[in-house]
């Protein structure tokens, strides 16, 4: 090509670049995405949410500072002061042979003695130790179960948008089954046929969450590429000669994944509500892991005297509570975000 | 039809109908006949204006030409070979010489891609060029185009719409195409940057040697640019004619009306032409009416309007036109 | 609109098939011993009979002959008895109901409507007008108290909220009690005077004109309704709150407004129903929302419906009661989803044109 001079003025050009000069963060994540994203750092409850979020993932991660387990290889074991079903109120002393002690605790307390410091439960499981872990769970199982289903579902979600057709109705009328079993209930059965094959574990319900979990992140890829697709560029990706299957990895997916992937990111605190109800109904971990729901089933056996023992259900119901809350506070300000009606608003 | 060796782009009795379904059974119960037996040719180096009213099925004929949609029936012939019977891969092929520029800058790029990569797809795609062969590439063409090369790195949304368009147009310039299909350019520009669109694109034509089929719902707006020009209404073509036999001595009913629709710049002879007004809406191509098109709004219809579909003939030397009243 | 509703009921048998076949699928996790379990009464300790059961039922075909049993059950050629098949009605034997599944939902199923009645129809009937309200005062208390209920509520599981309920209202005020009925009740119930209409003890109780019975019931469902209706009133209140305002803004109010009618008139006539279009599908949701909350309502509150046996049968690992629950879930979800579907239809004339 010959060296000419171009028609356009690139004075004009320099002014109305410079008069739209924007920051690296927009610059990478794109105009749409930049809006969701800035649209959740700019709402107060959004704020809310991440300092909660944050305050549990620093639980999580010092958790073995603040409450040092017995047996390193096996923290997720509550350590049990005796055998008595009697919960004992908090404050409490260790009787029996007390888990190594925090560093922090003498330097404020005064006092080399471990306390229960929120109690015991039924059979002397030390409750706060049972929180402190029981955050680790929280997120590892959140994050298991929503990483697969988010993968589950985009693949899915992919396969059925971008070949559209019969095998987009075959798939989408499966998703229909999947949906038609209530959601609890369906993922109850499948952990309750596991459980005496894979053993009294978290894997049951993880499993069963996973398999019952995946069809609104299929829906909504599904939903997002059949909108992608109908853009002039994915139409000009082909006028240039662009194979089918980058158009989908390159154009499509890259435009399509991110509200996805922010619900998915949400869904990880609605993961332990499902866990903890499992829980609850007696399928997930053995007696004594370290884990919410578990900790807080043990008040079924004691709601007579339940204003007695109230701190074996208020304390990890509140942990449960606000972990949950954290996520949905964000989860709220997302929906006000995503939702057009409320486009320009912000 | 001339037949001889300048033709670039031979387009013969296409037609693109979309089906439509419905029921319980998602039966096909009609169609869209978005475009219902064009025929045209577009010669070397010319510049071919398709005008007609929004919706007639213009972007249609364009996109079907370049094979985006599967035609429902007729042929393609670019340089001689006959683009409906190419193989996908064959045809993936032939793009390197075919292109397109978009209506609207704004949704025709890629947010998610910096312009160098916008740019330097069909280079990447096609093999013609590897890593650092692109870059310069790339920024050889936004030079051309009248960008700054050092915004390669940024994305679509930086650029105001008339910018963009450019970067559309050195994406369509990357594979040396011969062929460029303008499908409304400069409709969603401001008017201010749409005359700067013009005149690049016409530098750009004469320095490599373009064929453009240029569309625009506006027959002010080809008059400058075109050689030729044809006139769509309802998917079909009514009137064919070089430029200035068009605009000056136009045969059609419907092109006659649409240029009395154009305001003239002497004021006197503004006053004293003749007015026609079209009544009625544009009938809906699901169910065109029957012989010509045209018909339902015509104002010297006849019978035979309805009867049978008027033939695209030419009437005069180069001048086509689709009216049983013309002679 | 009719060709909607036509393929809508034509989805039915096909959603119940890929159900039956979900379920099956699990099931065969199950070796074919433990799925033997399926048609006897106890654990079976013969091996001789497991044996003649698994035969029987043909639990060692292959998987679709195993299927096709398993939905029409098989015919003994001598007696021309019939046993197992779902299709007729034979979803198996509940070792932890102790008596044959399909019984076990029938005597417990009126218990689970009557409490999810009350639990449904006050969210529709004031949700919907608090949510109205919030819209036209907008930003008002009931609008900020919205948001914040809902968020609140939609993080609370539902069981640590119905063990609290427990906590105050029972053992601290001793105001509502769990279970279903008090004794005195009971024997009334099961008097001889005392008609069977509906089989909803709350609805029978008012046509017998025994109130101090509905009052007694009502008093066992307070918690039950509240924790089962939590989560749904704050997103009824927001939905139709959303739906309305964004209705208020659009053209043709304006022009109702500029006709001179009157505010009323203009909300209660023009903007409500079709504000009302979204709150339809919520409703369609939150019956999906309460067929899970029942399983653990019911178990916290020891109420004897359709969840609490499901639970029960969980927690020990009787697969066959809770199948048995989960097609019987299916078929009421689907119906459900229909009738929603339909009532879309009549709402929404742009669903009706299409
Ligand atoms: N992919 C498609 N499916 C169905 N109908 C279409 C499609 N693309 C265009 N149409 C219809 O074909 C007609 C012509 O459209 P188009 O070619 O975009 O018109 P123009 O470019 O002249 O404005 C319109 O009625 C339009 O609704
Ligand atoms: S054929 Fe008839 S209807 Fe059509 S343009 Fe000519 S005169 Fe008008
Ligand atoms: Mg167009």
């Amino acid at each position: 090509m010959a060296e000419t001079t171009p028609s356009g003025d690139n004075t004009l050009l320099r002014e109305t670049v410079s008069a739209r000069e924007i920051g690296r963060m927009e610059r990478f994540l794109g105009p749409e995405n930049y809006r969701i994203v800035m649209g959740l750092l700019k709402t107060p409850a959004s704020i809310a949410g991440f300092i909660l979020i944050g305050f549990f993932i620093l639980i999580a991660l010092a958790a073995p500072v603040i409450a040092p387990p017995v047996n390193a290889k096996d923290p997720y074991k509550i350590p049990r002061d005796g055998f008595k079903s009697e919960p004992q109120p908090m404050g409490s002393l260790w009787k029996t042979k007390q888990p190594p002690l925090p560093f922090w605790w003498e330097s404020i307390m005064g006092t080399d003695q471990w306390t229960h410091i929120l109690g015991t439960s039924q059979g002397q499981y030390d409750v706060f130790y049972g929180i402190i872990w029981g955050t680790r769970t929280a997120f590892r199982t959140g994050l298991m179960v929503t990483i697969a289903t988010f993968l589950i579902g985009i693949i899915v979600g992919s396969i059925s948008a971008y070949y559209g057709g019969w095998v987009d109705n075959v798939i989408m009328r499966v998703v229909d089954v999947f949906m038609t079993l209530p959601f609890i209930l369906a993922a109850l059965i499948l952990a309750t046929i596991l459980t005496p094959r894979i053993g009294k574990s978290l894997y049951p319900a993880i499993i069963a969450l996973i398999t019952f979990g995946w069809m609104t992140y299929a829906r909504i890829i599904r939903g997002d590429i059949l909108s992608i697709k109908e853009r002039d560029y994915i139409m000009a990706a082909r006028v240039i000669g662009v194979k089918d299957s980058r158009i989908l990895f390159r154009h499509i997916i890259p435009n399509a994944i991110f509200p996805t992937l922010v619900l998915a990111s949400l869904a990880v605190g609605d993961v332990v509500l499902s866990f903890a109800a499992l829980s609850f109904l007696g399928i997930g971990t053995e007696v004594g892991y370290a884990d919410w729901g578990q900790v807080l089933s043990f008040a079924r056996n004691w709601i007579t005297s339940l204003d007695t023992y109230w701190y074996i259900i208020v304390w990890p119901g509140l942990a449960l509570v606000m972990y949950v809350m954290g996520f949905n506070l964000v989860g709220d300000a997302l929906r006000d975000v995503l939702d057009p009606r409320m486009r320009g608003k912000t | 039809m001339s037949n001889n060796n300048d033709v670039l782009l031979k387009v013969v009795d296409l037609k693109m109908h979309f089906p439509i379904y419905r029921g319980v059974f998602q039966r096909q119960v009609g169609a869209v006949h978005a475009v219902d037996g064009v025929s045209f040719d577009v010669k070397r180096g010319e510049t071919l204006g398709l005008v007609g009213e929004s919706g007639c099925g213009k972007s249609t004929t364009g996109r079907t030409i370049l094979q985006l949609y599967k035609p429902t029936a007729g042929e393609v012939f670019f340089k001689g070979s006959n683009l409906v019977s190419l193989k996908s891969e064959e045809m993936r092929w032939m793009r390197r010489q075919m292109q397109m520029i978009f209506q609207d800058p704004y949704a025709s790029l890629n947010p998610r891609m910096t312009v160098a990569e916008i740019v330097g797809e069909p280079l990447t795609v096609h093999n013609v060029a590897t890593g650092k062969e692109i870059q310069e590439h790339v920024m050889h063409l936004l030079e051309i185009v009248g960008l700054n090369p050092s915004f390669a790195g940024r994305y679509p949304h930086e650029f105001s719409g008339g910018q963009r368009q450019r970067i559309g147009v050195a994406r369509a310039l990357a594979l040396q195409p011969s062929f460029i299909i303008c499908d409304e350019p400069i409709s969603a520009l401001d008017v201010s940057i749409q005359a700067q669109v013009v005149n690049l694109l016409e530098e750009l034509q004469e320095q490599f040697n373009l064929t453009y089929l240029f569309i625009a719902h506006d027959l002010s707006m080809v008059r400058h640019i075109s050689k030729r020009v044809a006139v769509m209404y309802l998917g079909v073509i009514m009137e064919l004619a070089n430029r200035d036999d068009l605009y000056l001595e136009p045969m059609h009913p419907y092109t006659q009306a649409l240029l009395s629709a154009v305001p003239i710049p002497d004021p006197v002879a503004d006053v004293n032409r003749k007015r026609v007004i079209l009544e009625g809406d544009v009938p809906s191509p699901v169910n065109p009416p029957s012989g010509c098109r045209f018909r339902t709004r015509c104002p010297i219809a006849e019978k035979i309007c309805a009867e049978s579909r008027p033939e695209f003939r030419e009437v005069k030397a180069g001048h086509f036109v689709a009216c049983h009243l013309v002679s | 609109m009719l060709t909607y509703i036509i393929r809508r009921l034509l989805m039915v048998p096909l959603l119940l098939f890929g159900v039956t076949v979900l379920i099956f699928a699990m099931l065969q996790f199950l070796s074919p011993i433990e799925r033997s379990a399926l048609y006897v009464r106890d654990i079976p300790r013969n091996d001789k009979a497991v044996e003649g059961i698994i035969k029987r039922y043909k639990l060692d075909r292959p998987m679709h002959e195993q299927y096709w049993f398993w939905l029409v059950g098989t015919v003994d050629a001598s007696t021309g008895k019939r046993a197992g098949g779902i299709l007729f009605g034979d979803f198996g034997y509940s070792r932890t109901g102790a008596e044959p599944v399909a019984t076990l939902i029938r005597n417990r199923f009126p218990n689970t409507l009557d409490l999810t009645i009350w639990a449904v129809a006050p969210v529709i009937l004031v949700g919907i007008w608090l949510g109205v309200q919030a819209a036209v005062h907008q930003n008002s208390i009931i609008d900020q108290a919205a948001r914040i209920f809902s968020i609140v509520g939609t993080s609370f599981p539902t069981f640590v909220f119905g063990l609290l309920m427990l906590m105050f209202f029972y053992v601290k005020l001793g105001w509502f009690p769990p279970g279903r009925m008090s004794d005195a009740s009971s024997i009334i119930v099961r008097s001889e005077e005392f008609h069977t209409y509906t089989t909803l003890l709350t609805f029978d109780a008012l046509l017998n004109g025994r109130f101090d019975v509905f009052l007694d019931a009502l008093r066992h469902m307070a918690m039950p309704i509240l924790t089962l209706s939590y989560i749904s009133w704050a997103t009824f209140l927001r939905v139709t709150r959303s739906s309305m305002l964004e209705t208020l803004r659009m053209e043709y109010i304006t022009t109702a407004r500029a006709k001179g009618l009157s505010e009323h008139d203009v909300i209660f006539k023009h903007a409500q129903p079709n504000a009302m279009i979204p709150v339809v599908t919520l409703a369609g949701f939150s019956v999906i929302l309460l067929l899970g909350g029942v399983v653990i309502t019911e178990t916290v509150f020891n109420y004897p419906g359709i969840g609490q046996a499901a639970a029960i049968a969980a927690a020990q690992l009787d697969v066959i009661t809770v199948l048995g629950f989960a097609l019987f879930n299916g078929l009421i979800l689907i119906v459900s989803n229909l009738v929603v579907d339909v009532l879309y239809a009549v709402v929404d004339p742009r669903v009706r044109l299409s």
